[in-house]
């Protein structure tokens, strides 16, 4: 077969906002070739949410020595188990360093799919609470765009995606076309009308808005609450570059997508100020290849993306590339028991929880931080887990664990973290990885106000939980997350209104060469609290029709 | 260090680097030993029927579930050498506390009393745990029990007696017990 090296886009990495590029400039005519650093997936044979525990070695407890020789950082994310590590990366073909006072998670995904695979799920627009956010505080600059200029994009991918959730009516957390929201269960209803009661809509608990279907959806099953999203889904259920975007994008006849290819850099014509491609690695011919479009999406994750701009040397005028980097704090909450509903039950295991919008810094101003947090949480009861150490052997220790414990509920901060120019990656001066692409080093930790937001996440999740009516309330124990552990890492080419202080302008597009766009996490501005994939996915709908029509009219 | 007793040692703690210094005889009679043990790699014989026996009383229907070949896998191929020595160490106390007890081996006795040994064990680790938390679950007779309940919870006869599997298709968030 004759391998055609010239296209008209190129798109870098496969998953959550390369999924999306691909299937909107496909749609939109153009010839796209997808490079994926990693292997391709197959859902039948790849996806393996239904494999029981018995089937695995380890019964699910993972193999502990090879997770120790090669994947203890990547094993530190909570999605990480025996049957998901297959879908992170490989820590020592793919070295990055910190300083040794501020560790840093670098979760990392290399398949057809990325990390759309294996996200969370969990979709929240921002409003302009958010976008005015930076411009409001004095802090880091503004963004480029408002709540007005997303709005429809989010209703474009939404729509596409299928998401299950409640409309609610709040103007900081704006509904969309939401497919029919999963249920709560008992104790969740109670605490919701207890809330209520107690805060009013201050503070108010709605179901998960979680990029799950509840209904048929463009050919994709509704889900069937096996659990275990982050090993797959052969149902297509939830959202994913795999279960969605790919697919699309293939039927257009325009896409090309190419595996086992990490980009090293992208090739500069000086003359034209324009980049003519991009040179990669074959993994598994260990050989450079030159390939060359008119346009060039940096979709690889945010810190990838940074890592590509500095080993091209491109688009940094600015000297942002690789600062502001932003994560979510989390690990501040509590949990607290409810007596009743004892001849109750959860059946069927609900990949969602409940949702608490921001309340911290949206009417009124918190005297310790500004910004704020959301809480995530969910409502059970525990079973044969709680009595792994249970004294007693025999039938006795058998119906011991047949048990249902007492109905419990937690709550779960997701603190918004300030840009700061110091969180930065660099690249390393010497350390490269497996095929000699020079690696980064990663300075980046909370501030302040991202642990005054922390310390206040576990205050007010005890006050919820006393609202209505929970007892022996926990404040979390757990310090800080590590920067990073949220893997909602973010900021490092952010958008801006100048090219000064800015990577990216208004359309994700780069101020300093005009044919790359740069539309994953990298491109945000500031953090918010919400989880952020739904953003950058309408951000890179939104950039690939702007780049679309800037080519028709010969600008690009 | 007998023939037999080196192959033992050399299973039993994955030194499996020392093969190269055997000869063609020590790796025939190796291979034939790990066949003699039914497959087993970090358990004796022995220690595989102890193992087993003590797994059907701490959990019965355990054996048949398939939990001693986990909790073999568990500490060839799992635990650190240092874990799996003191579990393989501490094992033989089944023997010496049978022994004590009935004057019989932990298998010649009978249910009751193999009973009252692993419930004597169990206590133990109870009030140590009582004493010094989550360090009891160092305790050999711990990381037998851990394993065996573990083990059991996710075997297919475990899932199915919990109500685990298979999966319902469907959320009921209050539904009847």
């Amino acid at each position: 077969m004759r391998d055609v090296t010239d296209f008209d886009a190129i798109v870098v990495g496969s998953g959550m906002t390369g999924g999306w590029a691909a299937k909107e400039l496909t749609e939109l005519g153009l010839r796209t070739l997808v490079l994926e650093a990693g292997r391709p997936i197959t859902p039948e044979r790849d996806f393996v949410e239904h494999k029981p525990p018995w089937e695995m070695p380890f019964r699910g407890l993972g193999d502990a020595r090879a997770v120790a020789a090669r994947q203890s950082r990547q094993s530190n994310s909570v999605s990480f188990d025996e049957w998901s590590h297959v879908f992170w990366t490989d820590d020592v073909d793919n070295p990055y360093t910190t300083p040794a006072d501020r560790p840093f998670h670098w979760f990392r995904a290399r398949q057809v799919g990325g990390k759309s695979t294996i996200w969370g799920r969990q979709v929240y627009r921002w409003s302009d609470l958010d976008f005015e956010a930076n411009l409001r505080d004095a802090v880091a600059i503004d963004w480029p765009i408002r709540y007005a200029d997303i709005a429809p994009w989010y209703d474009h991918v939404e729509r596409f995606m299928g998401v299950s959730g409640q409309a609610e009516g709040l103007p900081h957390l704006p509904d969309g076309p939401f497919l029919p929201p999963m249920a709560m269960n008992c104790v969740e209803q109670h605490v919701k009308e207890r809330m209520r009661a107690h805060f009013g809509r201050d503070r108010m608990l709605t179901i998960g808005r979680v990029a799950n279907l509840t209904v048929p959806h463009l050919g994709r099953a509704p889900c069937h609450y096996c659990g275990p999203c982050h090993r797959g889904c052969i149902t297509r259920s939830y959202f994913s570059s795999v279960n969605a975007t790919l697919p699309a994008a293939q039927a257009t006849g325009r896409l090309t997508l190419r595996t086992f290819s990490v980009v090293r850099n992208l090739i500069h014509d000086p003359r034209k100020n324009r980049v003519t491609g991009v040179r990669m690695i074959d993994t598994v011919t260990k050989t450079e290849r030159v390939y060359t479009a008119r346009i060039v999406f940096l979709c690889a994750s945010a810190l990838e993306s940074a890592r590509i701009l500095l080993n091209s040397g491109l688009a940094n005028s600015s000297d942002q590339v690789g600062r502001n980097i932003m994560d979510h704090i989390k690990w501040g909450g509590a949990s607290g028991e409810f007596e009743g509903w004892t001849e109750r039950r959860v059946i069927g295991n609900r990949p969602n929880g409940i949702y608490v919008p921001r309340f911290r810094n949206v009417t009124s101003r918190h005297a310790d931080f500004s910004r704020g947090y959301g809480f995530q949480g969910e409502a059970g009861r525990g079973g044969w887990r709680d009595g792994l150490r249970a004294p007693g052997i025999g039938s006795a220790l058998k119906a011991r664990l047949a048990q249902l414990g007492p109905w419990s509920m937690s709550f779960w901060g997701f603190g918004e973290m300030l840009p700061r120019e110091m969180n930065r990656a660099t690249l390393h001066p010497t350390l490269v990885d497996a095929w000699g692409i020079p690696t980064l080093h990663i300075a980046c930790q909370w501030s302040e106000n991202e642990l005054a937001i922390h310390r206040d996440m576990n205050v007010t999740a005890a006050e919820l939980l006393e609202a209505a009516g929970a007892k022996n309330i926990e404040p979390s124990t757990s310090g800080p997350s590590t920067p990073g552990g949220t893997n909602h890492e973010m900021g490092s080419a952010r958008m801006g209104r100048d090219p000064k202080t800015s990577v990216l302008n208004g359309w994700n597009q780069s101020w300093d060469v005009p044919n790359v766009f740069v539309t994953d996490g990298a491109a945000m501005t500031s953090s918010g609290c919400q989880n952020p994939s739904l953003t950058y996915m309408a951000l890179t709908a939104r950039a690939c029709h702007y780049a679309v029509e800037q080519m028709q009219r010969g600008d690009l | 260090m007998e023939r037999r007793e080196l192959i033992q040692w050399l299973v039993a703690t994955a030194g499996l680097q020392t093969l190269d210094t055997l000869d063609a005889s020590d790796l025939l009679a190796l291979g034939r030993d790990v066949h003699r043990s039914g497959g087993t790699r970090a358990l004796s014989p022995l220690a595989k029927s102890n193992v087993s026996v003590a797994a059907e009383r701490i959990l019965p229907g355990a054996a048949a579930a398939g939990v001693t070949p986990f909790i073999d896998k568990m500490l060839a191929d799992w635990y650190a050498p240092a874990e799996r020595r003191r579990f393989l160490a501490g094992l033989p106390e089944l023997d010496a506390k049978s022994r004590a007890r009935a004057g019989l081996d932990f298998l010649a006795c009978g249910e009751a009393d193999q009973i009252a040994v692993l419930t004597a064990l169990d206590d133990e680790v109870t009030a140590l745990r009582a004493a010094r938390g989550s360090a009891a679950n160092q305790h050999w007779f711990a990381m037998l029990k851990y394993l065996t309940v573990y083990g059991w919870c996710t075997s297919e006869a475990g899932m199915r007696a919990l109500g685990l599997f298979p999966l319902p298709g469907r959320y009921d968030g209050c539904a009847s017990v």
